[in-house]
């Protein structure tokens, strides 16, 4: 990729990245060979619909999952090459938001525990007043109310569950966060508040964000830029406004166009995909989305299209858009 | 397959009226529901909107009988369907009732069926699909085993020609008839909830009863279940319950819509009603913050506060703790129900009988 | 940190503020409303602390162990409240004496096996694949043989005393406990809790001790107290065929052994130890069941 040469300020450099997982019949391709670079203070969010290998290309850049090849540059440290105490240390850097606020909490630690935790682990606040003191600042910060320090998370709704995942991020300072599919486990009006409040964190904190999604719609309020992925491959990727605007793959198109709007004056031509995901487990040197596009040629099923740079900052991986 | 007649001449396929149901714990009265009023029309499609805890799946259970008891009790209300009684209040005399009321309490009701019977309006008569398509299929029978049981079972079929049947429905749904000798798990999501609309179908149902049945599919596959399920109503010619929190599937689908709000239903029209002339807060809140890919500039403008707790509602109007309309009466009095034309009604205290829609 | 609205003084106010009830106090509050489990720990109170202060009442050599044939099978009286045996010995004072046999060996040998089998599952469960089949294995050879078998080879291998029993029935437990934290770990390893524990940075044995088996302790206190149960039995068992517990030391199980020739005639003798076993293992599994429904705050609602 081209990009960098210009003076851009960049805090994560994606290279070549692969995650494969064993499996009897072969090898499942979760993330196939996957680059990008992101710029501090930005939001790169990553689109796709279950099995594209989203979720995994975040959990491998934490290294939570081992990437299987590839390298993971944050502030020009390759991560795929610390070992573990120094990835402990570097976590404090990157950290991660779950998508399950009712499973990414010990349903044994209390409000202010799961909060502390962090601290404590890293030694970062020895003084246990202090570090309360720290945690009510973080409460605070995420809008939990002072009168919930010592309950547990069952005796929580999903949004304040979610809210203490978000302060458990914040509590060491990060500078990198990855944003699992934060809030599609919340209900609608929920949902608005957990998004305002990342963003305006995102703001104070000057924090730079992955925004891991199926759901389009949320992230474009949130997004610089967006990264399509079908099947372990990125499909496409643009600013938020061009991809909007101008989506150039198919399956962009397709998924743009699937999502009900909550109007009923603006009725959209609608691109029905025939068929259904094909197999990530030893895909064939094909284009992965070909046997459900609509415009498949010969030549889409004859090699897998690379991807590339058709306008600035806009890149594609498929045949027909050159 | 034979034609079922419509057994009243009224033209309401569903009736509820003042639905009450209380789910009761050692520990807390929950109440789901309180007092809703719904109907129906043949071969119409209505929309339930509303957030978790709002009391939209309740509300179809009870039309089954269904809520689980104990803790879930029917404590007041009516249901008809198709111009039979499902649940009916108890007779009372006038005396009765008059005490009721000055005790505050609500008349009683009981299931107006029997056990049997009401297994027999489950599956023939209303059919229902549910969220997860992947825990509501056996996953160690065939699929078509699955279909065909429940054709032998409601239309009375020897097991060959429920078996030819099962296929003729898979292909309806668009999957290959010989599938139908597949076990669940070689199915994906997405067709797994054909399977489960096949499924509904397979005995010709006069009502649909769909619980968020595309929330667990991805877009794409969302577009084309919902594709599907239109073709299918239209093709049919049933009534349709959908249950969404997604405006969005609502304008797709519906014709006319609910939105419900702890237990209530705030406001109802038809769909234009709805969408363009949005008469309460919290609908108007719940399109605010919806993130909509058509207007990418405007911002999110989240409902303060949180769901009240159905064990604890406010004495009120249950929304008035988030309402940035709220009046001290709205504190103190519960709303009645407001017709702003023949077709909307809204239960808020910003209307008075009389009024029309104002837009918020 | 100290611009902090809350900081110093006002700091500790706020945690006694919003203080409430610890863990602990709201698991024993739960554990209470279950009438039965109450009761059994009522009962299995009573027995332990009996056998705890059996000294005080009675003198071990004399009372329970020396013959005293000229009053042997006294019916119950003021004097013996059950009643004396067939060599004329206090029952009442044999029970007692006996009870703590039972109970040093029966958690002896559950604590054994919870901890080596604590140790393997959770290295197994917790790292899985080569030492996670090693120890599977291992622990299927375990399941292969009798426990009552191993029990009796090892203690007439070595002595029958209240160790060598213990470790006995300890180790054909050891398998048990080893599948049973096994799994449950393999169901809380893959939680997204567990990985977030990851993510901030905890280490192994942090999210193996706080986050793992914490959480999976209802299963692990049901099956410790279940053991207890069995295991009473298992000694009573060795010693009632005669290869268990010694004479004259008491044991519940040879006292049936000796009380079996007089059933007949002096049903009172059988009665004692038989309800004394009944009470005592019902007891456990009955505060297992208790406990089970009082630690999963998940169930609360």
């Amino acid at each position: 990729m081209s990009n960098t040469t210009e003076n851009r300020d960049i805090l994560l450099e994606v290279r070549n990245l692969k995650k494969y997982f064993k499996r009897s019949d072969g090898y499942l391709h979760a993330v196939d060979d996957v680059s990008f670079t992101l710029e501090r203070g930005k939001t790169l969010g990553i689109v796709g619909e279950s099995g594209c290998g989203k979720s995994t290309t975040g959990r491998a850049i934490l290294r939570l999952t081992e990437p299987t090849s590839g390298e993971v540059l944050f502030e020009g440290i390759d991560v795929t090459k610390l070992n573990k105490e120094e990835m402990r240390k570097m976590r404090t850097e990157m950290q991660i938001i779950f998508q399950d606020p009712f499973a990414s909490l010990d349903p044994r630690q209390t409000v202010s525990q799961a909060i502390e935790e962090p601290l404590r682990l890293n030694g970062i606040i020895k003084d246990k007043k202090e570090r309360f003191a720290r945690v009510m600042e973080l409460m605070e910060t995420v809008g939990l109310a002072e009168r919930l320090v010592n309950t547990y998370p069952h005796e929580l709704d999903g949004g304040r569950r979610q809210r203490i995942g978000i302060a458990r991020a914040l509590a060491m300072n990060p500078k990198f966060i990855i944003c699992d599919e934060p809030v599609s486990a919340l209900d609608v009006s929920i949902q608005a508040q957990i998004l305002n409040l990342m963003k305006k964190i995102q703001r104070d904190m000057g924090l730079t964000y992955i925004f891991v999604t199926h759901d389009l719609s949320v992230i474009n309020h949130f997004a610089d830029e967006i990264a399509v992925m079908y099947l372990g491959r990125m499909v496409e990727k643009a600013p938020t406004e061009e991809l909007f605007n101008n989506p150039l793959h198919p399956y962009t198109k397709a998924l743009l166009s699937a999502i009900p709007v909550p109007s009923i004056h603006r009725k959209r031509e609608r691109i029905t995909l025939q068929g259904e995901v094909g197999s990530p487990i030893n895909p064939k040197p094909q284009c992965r989305f070909a046997g459900r596009c609509p415009n498949a040629t010969e030549a889409c099923f004859a090699s897998e299209p690379p991807l590339v740079e058709v306008s600035k900052d806009h890149f594609v991986a498929c045949h027909l858009c050159k | 397959m034979e034609e079922k007649k419509i057994t009243s001449e009224n033209e309401e396929m569903l009736n509820i009226k003042n639905l009450v149901v209380h789910y009761e714990t050692d520990e807390a009265l929950v109440k789901a529901i309180n007092g809703i009023d719904l109907v129906i029309k043949h071969g119409k499609a209505h929309g339930l909107v509303g957030e978790t805890g709002a009391g939209k799946t309740t509300t179809a259970l009870s039309i089954l009988n269904l809520v689980p008891d104990p803790p879930g009790r029917i404590v007041s209300g009516e249901i008809t369907l198709d111009g039979e009684k499902l649940i009916a209040e108890l007779p009372l005399t006038n005396e009765e009732r008059e005490k009721l009321e000055a005790e505050g309490k609500l008349p009683p009701c009981a299931p107006a069926k029997t056990e049997r019977e009401f297994e027999h309006i489950r599956g023939d008569k209303v059919a229902m699909i549910f969220q997860d398509p992947m825990t509501a299929l056996n996953p160690v029978m065939t699929v078509g085993d699955q279909i065909a049981e429940s054709i032998r079972l409601h239309q009375g079929l020897d097991r060959a020609a429920a078996a030819e049947r099962a296929k003729e429905m898979l292909e309806l749904v668009g999957i290959p008839g010989i599938r139908a000798n597949e076990y669940p798990h070689q199915f994906s999501g997405g067709m797994k909830q054909r399977v489960i609309i096949s499924m509904a179908l397979a005995c010709n149902p006069r009502l649909l009863i769909a619980d968020e049945p595309t929330t667990a599919l991805d877009v794409t596959i969302q577009a084309q279940v919902l594709d599907l399920m239109r073709e299918l109503r239209d093709k049919f010619d049933m009534a349709l319950l959908m249950i969404t929190h997604d405006l969005g599937i609502i304008a797709e689908m519906c014709d006319e819509v609910s939105v419900m709000y702890a237990g209530r239903i705030v406001e109802h029209g038809t769909l234009e009603d709805i969408f363009d002339n949005t008469s309460h807060p919290y609908t108007q809140g719940l399109f605010n913050s919806i993130p909509n890919i058509e207007d990418r500039k405007s911002d999110l403008k989240p409902i303060r506060g949180l769901m009240p707790d159905p064990a604890n509602l406010p004495a009120g109007c249950a929304f008035c703790p988030r309402c940035d309309y709220a009046t001290e009466r709205c504190a103190v009095e519960k709303p009645e129900k407001i017709w702003l034309s023949d077709t909307h009604c809204v239960e808020c205290h910003l209307y008075q009988q009389g009024d029309t829609a104002k837009k918020l | 940190m100290n611009q902090n609205p809350v900081n110093g003084t006002s700091n500790a106010d706020l945690r006694k503020a919003y203080k409430r009830q610890s863990q602990g106090r709201d698991i024993w509050r739960r554990f209470c409303k279950n009438k039965m489990a109450v009761a059994a720990l009522i009962v299995l109170s009573i027995i332990v602390l009996a056998a705890c202060t059996a000294d005080l009442f009675w003198d071990y050599e004399q009372d329970a162990c020396a013959l005293n044939i000229s009053e042997k099978l006294q019916k119950p009286s003021r004097e013996h409240i059950l009643g004396t045996d067939e060599l004329g010995r206090d029952i009442l004072c044999r029970l007692v004496y006996g009870a703590r046999v039972s109970l040093e060996v029966g958690i002896g040998a559950a604590t054994f096996a919870l901890v080596i089998g604590a140790i393997l599952g959770s290295i197994g469960g917790y790292y899985g694949g080569r030492v996670d089949s090693i120890i599977m294995r291992v622990t299927d050879v375990l399941l292969a043989i009798p426990g009552l078998l191993l029990g009796i080879a090892i203690v007439s291998a070595f002595k029958p005393t209240v160790f060598y029993m213990a470790l006995a029935f300890g180790i054909s437990y050891v398998s048990k406990f080893t599948r049973i934290i096994r799994s449950a770990i393999l169901s809380i390893r893959d939680q997204e809790y567990v990985e977030a524990a990851r993510a901030i940075g905890a280490k192994d044995h942090v999210i193996i001790l706080r986050h793992i088996l914490l959480n999976c302790m209802a299963p692990i206190l049901v099956q410790y107290a279940l053991c207890i149960g069995t295991r009473i039995l298992s000694v009573s068992t060795l010693s009632f065929i005669g290869l268990g517990i010694q004479a004259p030391t008491p044991d519940w199980g040879s006292m049936l052994a000796g009380a079996r020739a007089y059933i007949r005639g002096n049903t009172y003798l059988v009665m004692g130890p038989g309800l004394a076993l009944l009470l005592t293992i019902s007891s456990f599994n009955i505060i297992g069941d208790g406990i089970r429904d009082a630690l999963d705050p998940r169930l609360k609602k």
